[in-house]
């Protein structure tokens, strides 16, 4: 190919260094344009100090001024021409936008007749441009790097001008060696240098070459200034598909044009670029024909007289060879000196084989070869990672969390609640008290820590004769269900023992980042353990019969804690306030720390952590009609039966009775199912709204409690009246579940027939407002021949499949067939969720009722009680992710929200 | 961004006033097909493709007829046909009839950038129409010239000295080839080329007409808009995908995306020419697309990217591979919030993917962003290996081709 330019040098152009160690000399004074632009804002301080101060002034149009370096400020100026009135300088570096950079290149070249280099470091520069500055600078005799260079380096002389190569650490990278790296890729260049360490290699100069479509200082210009450069003894080359560079300087060496005799390590990657017909990366690397990367592996082939280097069976020529990826360069410049009979620079760095920093499998079972465990990061990144171990726990961002929720949902396409992700459906399986700790933790406590859990909530349960005796009085006063909790919650204000726990779980946070507990399995040091809890004051009243369940929980746990092994240690002689709430934090502190390492909960949620169990454990004790009289109380005042079920101790504060386990499991199905719907339902609302007015928690759920009400929470009644009066022959029959299945569709048949007559007399009087029937039909779920609730669905199979059989459930899916096939319904209804809590209720409470013992209110009452069981541990998610997100304030209305009517 | 054909080429090649043959498009009323026969008795019908497509003529999809009837049969057989090229298949859309120019003379020109001279050079020969790859030594002639002053009489008067061009074509050449360096120069071509230019013969003079037209733009030459040339018109299969990431090219950052597989189940953030050429090599048909997000994206940009991959790739992934050398300037920092929020954000909208997710990266700020992803992924569930730059970038991505593999299989025995 001719070019029809001769030159009296060897290139065709002109190339003025002509060695290496002219590119980044330690005596090169810099000028940066645009240099308090974004990026060089960053850069140039860093390039400045890594070279001991060769930036002599820089220039922002109309915008002098200094830029402050830890080594002194550098000068800026408005102009190339102020600069020259007060400095001297030979290298120009451009940061400015593509359309200006031509045009600052010949600012330079103009005022500066002493310029030796200029380095552009800007991407995306129009071809056009690229080829006037070329011609400008060669009849300036300025060389050019770049365009998209990320600079120009010296490991010897250690000196960075331009870009960012090496990053804000260029002195790890760039150790002084005797390889010089040519590399179109800016980011490969450090990776390079890096690897190159590995096998105890470091360079001489490292040249981050771009990979537009002209590369200023190309691979011919840097093997003839390497081969002058005797500090360099081998050389990298890391190249991408498009332009003739490299076969260029590959025939001019065969030629004898250039000379160049020392080793090249040659990586050509982008085979696959030659399936596109556009720049994917690099603008340059865009094959036309035969420059493809196929066609330069067939370039450094013949020069090299071989095939790509066999890391499996490593041959190299005494030229050197190509490689296939650039983790194999390391080893071939091992065999490549080692053929030249020399040593590498030193001791080898490192390796490159897998050492994964961070990980977490989450339970998946990888195969072994997958399975590699974590390591400790190099330096200084070992250190920044101890660094932030310290902060434990998550840590949202704030925001404004007016109808904003991120643990409950109500997904799209089952509209089905969801509690952290979970569907409200699959949380049935749970006890209440696993609900709990699932609700305040976001995790279900493991099986062996329950009895904890359950000794924690019945503790905290055990009531007073104040708090009954001034729920009696509300009582008596016709308040509802929802105002009776409220007032035990609003009593509860920041009561000392929430302070204290507090406290104590601060306590615990500082202890585990002082000592990087992380683990269960953790050592713990029990004398500085010991230690802090000294510096607690007080020295409260210990009971022994507290501190021997503790005791015996933790020891019968096939799993505990060491966290916990250590309290047992220190149970007995604890002088602090409260021992028995410090024992309890403890526990707390035992199931929070997985959660808090892998910071899924927030330091202030496990601190909070307490006062939510003591909430919750109050208001299901307040529910007892039976008063301190209830045989549970006693039990618990002594100690007894600690460790049982709280799910147990809920059904007897609520019903009166102790219940048989088919009871138990359907008690924990409706106490799952009313836990959420979502944050848009008005109690949600309530709560949200309280702690964006920055109240206790214990208002929070005060204002949970106050926007519930007979439309919400306490609607539930009607349906158990609809049911009554439906089996209304057999409210004196107390095996009712006995009732065979021709006599429920009996009952569900002449159920329907009166409907039909009702709705019938109604429309008659054209009133269109008559009553429904409550828990059939629904707004989503309806429109086919036969419809289904999933949710309601879900759960009555179960029960099927459980062998338990409420007759009340059969009843509501015989009336829906009842109601179509009598002509009431178009098609047949799905019976819908409310029905489950209906239907379970009035099982529960059947028993009663049969015995007289259950007036109409009592029945409305345990429905809304159990509702609001359920929902208040549910709200308690919504109040934790309140408190850790939302800002003040935040629930308020906007005023363009509003309207005012008439 | 490339372009062939007269459709295109005519309006751009009268912006240098270079004389052009007349050109119809494929909904031309049948009189102006007979008035072009009436006038030279044949008409060259060609297929449009979008792109830069090149030997058409060999694949024979320029047809030349003599009627009416011929020119409609032609429109049919290459209004839809496809051609093959660069291992692309590409599918026409319309024709062109074009007027014939009788001509003893067929001349090649080319504009283009030299790598080897780093400048642009111009290729002539007067035995133009074919594969000129094909040409002895001697009969073509490539020579460059200084961009500044640019292609000037003397350099075609030359070109054709050397070559022993016929006297006739001389003249015409040296008054209109310069035109087309004024068109290159000023409108932001890479490459243009003209084969072949038919030198008719009109009375005593001889005019040069340009009866083909291939092109190739530079898209960071913003002299190109003023051409007002449609961007779909350069593209010969984008993808949904690639046109919506494309939207996002900015100075700041690269946003470069193919498609690779659409069934592919690795989802790869690539950053850098590099960690872009090495990946999808070894990813191969395992990538749902190639990437080079290098270039210290900003936050929202990261952000609209990952938004869009995921929108996209993210149901049939296995894997989430984020990988990159050691970072020169980009903030790892910021790129990983824009990644893994978008991530946290599409797992609110659609539910946790069943994805596991491998990093490879080094650069600034970069435990805060191992930390920042882990924190996230810990809180979502999501299984994740985090490698710095101590690890090969290579044993990472084959880590992550290891773990698609187990999982593809776990996916079918399940």
């Amino acid at each position: 190919m001719k070019t029809g330019n001769k030159s009296k040098n060897s290139f065709p152009y002109k190339v003025q260094i002509t060695s290496l160690k002219e590119v980044a000399p330690a005596d090169a004074k810099v000028c940066v344009m645009n240099i308090m632009g974004n990026e060089s804002r960053r850069v140039t301080p860093k390039s400045h100090e890594f070279s001991r101060g060769n930036v002599v002034a820089g220039v922002q149009y109309g915008r002098p001024g200094k830029m402050e370096t830890a080594i002194g400020d550098i000068p800026v100026y408005s102009r190339v021409a102020e600069v020259m009135k007060h400095h001297e300088f030979d290298t120009g570096v451009v940061y400015l936008p593509p359309a200006a950079v031509f045009y600052a290149v010949t600012e330079l070249c103009h005022y500066n007749k002493k310029l030796k280099k200029i380095v552009i470091v800007t991407e995306k520069l129009s071809v056009k441009d690229q080829r006037l500055i070329r011609a400008v600078c060669q009849a300036s005799n300025i060389d050019v790097f770049g365009a998209n260079s990320l600079g120009i380096a010296d490991a010897w002389n250690q000196v960075r001008i331009g870009g960012a190569l090496g990053g804000d650490h260029p002195e790890q990278a760039l150790v002084k060696g005797s390889v010089a790296i040519h590399s179109n890729s800016g980011n490969f260049s450090n990776t390079i240098a890096e690897y190159l360490k590995t096998e105890g290699f470091g360079t001489t100069t490292v040249i981050s070459s771009g990979k537009d479509v002209i590369i200023q200082f190309a691979v011919a210009e840097f093997l003839r200034a390497a081969q002058n450069d005797d500090r360099t003894k081998a050389v990298v080359l890391y190249v991408e598909p498009g332009g003739y560079y490299e076969k260029q300087a590959l025939d001019w060496i065969n030629e004898g044009r250039i000379k160049f005799d020392k080793p090249i390590i040659a990586c050509v990657t982008g085979r696959w670029k030659s399936n596109l017909s556009r720049a994917v990366g690099h603008a340059g690397a865009l094959a036309g024909d035969n420059d493809d990367a196929i066609s330069k592996e067939k370039w450094f082939d013949a020069y090299f007289g071989m095939d790509a280097f066999n890391p499996e069976k490593p041959v190299v020529s005494a030229r050197g060879v190509r490689v296939t990826s650039i983790q194999h360069i390391p080893q071939a410049m091992k065999y490549v000196f080692r053929k030249m009979k020399k040593k590498p620079d030193f001791k080898p760095a490192g390796d490159l084989s897998l050492k994964p920093w961070y990980g977490n499998d989450f339970g998946l079972q990888l195969p072994l070869e997958l399975k590699i465990p974590i390591v400790e990061a190099v330096s200084p990144h070992k250190e920044e990672i101890a660094e932030l171990k310290k902060l434990v726990g998550a840590m949202p961002v704030r925001q404004n969390m007016r109808n904003k929720s991120s643990v409950s949902r109500i997904n799209e396409s089952t509209n089905i609640a969801e509690l952290y992700g979970r569907p409200i459906v699959d949380l049935i399986e749970y006890s209440y008290e696993e609900l709990i700790v699932y609700t305040l933790l976001r995790k279900v406590p493991r099986s062996c820590d329950v009895p904890l859990v359950n000794f924690c909530l019945n503790y905290l349960s055990v009531p007073d004769e104040e708090t009954y005796g001034l729920l009696k009085k509300v009582r008596e006063n016709q308040a509802t269900p929802n105002a009776e909790f409220a007032m035990v919650t609003s009593m509860l204000g920041n009561r000392s023992d929430f302070e204290l726990s507090q406290k104590y779980m601060n306590l615990f946070l500082d202890f585990m980042v002082e000592t990087n507990l992380r683990d269960y399995d953790d050592e713990i040091d029990i004398s500085l353990f010991e230690k802090k809890i000294k510096a607690l004051p007080g020295h409260g009243k210990q009971d022994k019969r507290f501190v021997s369940i503790f005791l015996e929980l933790v020891n019968a746990s096939p799993n505990p804690s060491n966290v916990l092994n250590a309290m047992t240690k220190i149970a007995g002689k604890l002088k602090v306030e409260r021992p028995d709430v410090f024992i309890i934090t403890a526990i707390l502190f035992h199931f929070s720390l997985p959660e808090l390492v892998l910071k899924k909960v927030t330091k202030q949620n496990v601190a909070d952590l307490y006062t939510y169990l003591a909430i919750i454990a109050k208001l299901t004790a307040s529910g007892n009609l039976k008063g301190m009289k209830l045989p549970l109380i006693s039990e618990l005042e002594n100690f007894k039966n600690m460790s049982g079920s709280f799910s147990r101790s809920a059904f007897e504060y609520t019903f009166g009775y102790t219940p048989d386990k088919s009871e138990l499991m359907e008690f924990n199905t409706l106490l799952a199912l009313t836990l959420t719907n979502g944050a848009g339902t008005i109690s949600a609302k309530g709560a949200k709204e309280s702690v964006s007015a920055r109240n206790h928690i214990s208002m929070a759920y005060t204002g949970f409690l106050s926007n519930t009400g007979l439309a919400h929470g306490g609607s539930g009644f009607e349906a158990v009246e609809y049911l009554l009066e439906s089996f209304q022959k057999h409210t004196k029959r107390a095996n009712i579940q006995n009732l065979d299945e021709k006599s429920v569709k009996k009952l569900a048949v002449e159920a329907a027939v009166k409907y039909k007559v009702y709705k019938e007399d109604q429309k008659t009087k054209g009133v269109s407002s008559y009553k429904r029937i409550p828990c059939i039909n629904h707004p989503v779920f309806k429109g086919k021949s036969v419809n289904i609730d999933p949710r309601e669905d879900f759960i009555y199979k179960k029960f099927k499949a459980d062998g338990i059989r409420n007759v009340f459930w059969d009843f509501y899916h015989d009336l829906v067939v009842a109601l179509y096939e009598n002509g009431v319904s178009s098609n047949v209804y799905c019976v819908n969720i409310d029905a489950v809590i209906a239907v379970i209720s009035l099982k529960l409470m059947w028993k009663s009722i049969v015995s007289g013992k259950m007036p109409d209110e009592q029945m409305q009452r345990i429905g809304f009680i159990i509702f609001l069981l359920g929902r208040m541990v549910g709200v308690s998610a919504e109040i934790i992710d309140h408190r850790d997100r939302g800002l003040d304030m935040d629930c308020r209305t906007p005023v363009k929200e509003l309207e005012y009517i008439i | 961004m490339k372009l062939t054909g007269m459709k295109f080429g005519a309006p751009i090649l009268k912006l240098a006033d270079f004389p052009i043959p007349t050109i119809l498009d494929a909904d031309t009323k049948y009189e102006n097909i007979e008035q072009l026969l009436d006038k030279r008795g044949k008409v060259v019908v060609k297929p449009v493709f979008s792109g830069g497509i090149g030997k058409k003529g060999k694949a024979g999809l320029v047809k030349i007829v003599s009627s009416v009837e011929e020119a409609l049969d032609a429109k049919r057989t290459l209004y839809f046909a496809t051609h093959t090229f660069h291992n692309e298949q590409i599918q026409a859309n319309g024709v062109t009839f074009e007027e014939f120019i009788p001509s003893s003379y067929e001349i090649y020109f080319n504009l283009n950038v030299s790598t080897v001279t780093r400048r642009v050079n111009f290729t002539l020969t007067h035995h133009g129409g074919v594969d000129i790859e094909e040409l002895e030594e001697g009969q073509i002639i490539e020579r460059s010239f200084d961009p500044i002053t640019g292609l000037k009489s003397y350099h075609i008067i030359d070109a054709l000295a050397e070559l022993k061009a016929p006297r006739e074509i001389v003249s015409p050449l040296v008054q209109y080839l310069p035109r087309l360096w004024n068109l290159y120069n000023d409108y932001g071509f890479t490459t243009l080329e003209i084969n072949p230019i038919r030198i008719e013969k009109s009375g005593n003079k001889y005019v040069p007409v340009a009866c083909d037209f291939k092109a190739q733009f530079d898209q960071d030459n913003p002299q190109i808009r003023r051409l007002n040339i449609p961007a779909e018109t350069f593209y010969t299969n984008l993808s949904n995908f690639e046109a919506e990431i494309n939207q996002l090219r900015t100075y700041q950052g690269q946003s470069d995306v193919a498609v690779i597989n659409p069934k592919g189940t690795i989802t790869p953030f690539m950053f850098g020419g590099g960690a872009n050429s090495a990946a999808t090599e070894v990813l191969s048909q395992k990538a749902t697309f190639s990437s080079d997000f290098g270039g210290n994206p900003p936050y929202e940009k990261m952000y609209n990217i990952a938004a869009i991959a995921f929108k996209y790739w993210l149901v049939q992934s296995n894997v989430l591979l984020v990988i990159g050398g050691k970072a020169n300037n980009t903030d790892i920092l910021v790129t990983f919030k824009g990644i893994f929020d978008a991530l946290r954000d599409y797992t609110r909208k659609n539910g946790k993917p069943e994805i596991y997710v491998v990093v490879g990266r080094g650069g600034p700020n970069l435990i805060k962003g191992f930390a920042y992803a882990s924190d996230l992924l810990n809180q979502l569930e999501i299984p994740y290996k985090f490698f710095g730059y101590d690890s090969s970038m290579l044993e990472v991505i084959q880590y992550a081709v290891d773990v698609d593999d187990f999982l593809t299989e776990k996916k079918r025995q399940s």
